[in-house]
């Protein structure tokens, strides 16, 4: 029969293998975004400096500077889902198997 | 080497606990759509190739040469949008009780508007945009760096999102 510190650490081993591949995902995606967004940034204000980018352009650029700094955070909130998903059907399986070896 | 969590995703791991006790394996994400990630990788070089073949800006005089890539993309972009949306939306007590847990802690309940939708249909916004000032106007240098950055950052979006969910 199962004791529950082998038990305790099946569950933190299961969370960490999935949470440890999945928090590098997050991180380069987090990492390219900030990045990309700055330099964004960075170009629609050289743009409007420059006359290149008009006034309708530059509302239309801000505008684009939100919406993907929103969807930003909603990707990541879809990843953690993916996340929490795996890690939940990981701990049943594991929590069943358990149960049915002594049932 | 011993592996610690890190704290803040620490209540994830917690309510996966709890829900595992409450019922069967469950889904909280859309299924992963091969034929969608393969749509979405032939738009995406399609794209690049558009924008490498004007990296030093564009006239109006040339916007003919240009008119029917930029509806071809726009139809990809629209269709990609339309089938991210059609995937329905995991619907059962396990997502329920995420929500619950989400809005009691201030924060905004899991979306049934997938990033990736949301990504396409504003990349295809963004390419009309492009088009209509590229017909009257041309697009100078830094417009068309900021058109391109901003596609490629939505593109990077819905890449990831659609490609993570191939659990």
């Amino acid at each position: 029969m199962s004791d529950v510190a082998s038990i305790i650490k099946d569950i933190k081993d299961i969370s960490t293998t999935i949470l440890k591949k999945d928090i590098t995902v997050v991180k380069g995606f987090s990492e390219r975004q900030v990045e990309a967004i700055a330099k964004q940034t960075v170009i629609i204000t050289e743009g409007v400096a420059s006359g290149d980018i008009d006034e309708e352009l530059k509302k239309f650029f801000f505008d684009g500077l939100k919406a993907m700094a929103e969807n930003f955070v909603n990707t990541l909130k879809g990843i953690l889902s993916v996340t929490l998903e795996k890690l939940y059907n990981a701990l049943v399986d594991k929590l069943w198997s358990i149960v049915g070896s002594v049932v | 080497m011993k592996l610690t969590l890190k704290k803040r995703f620490l209540p994830w791991v917690l309510c996966a606990a709890v829900l595992s006790l409450s019922s069967c394996k469950t889904q909280l994400a859309p299924e992963y759509d091969k034929a969608i990630v393969a749509g979405l990788t032939d738009a995406t070089q399609k794209t690049m190739y558009f924008f490498a073949t004007m990296e030093e800006g564009t006239t109006a005089e040339t916007y003919t040469d240009r008119a029917l890539s930029y509806n071809q993309l726009i139809g990809a972009y629209d269709a990609l949008s339309l089938q991210a949306k059609a995937r329905p939306v995991p619907d059962n007590v396990a997502t329920k009780k995420i929500n619950e847990l989400l809005q009691s802690k201030g924060s905004d309940p899991l979306s049934s508007d997938y990033p990736s939708a949301f990504a396409f249909t504003k990349i295809s916004e963004t390419l009309k945009k492009m088009r209509e000032v590229d017909q009257a106007d041309g697009i100078k240098p830094f417009a068309l760096l900021a058109f391109k950055g901003q596609v490629l950052i939505f593109l990077d979006q819905a890449i990831t999102y659609e490609s993570f969910l191939k659990r």
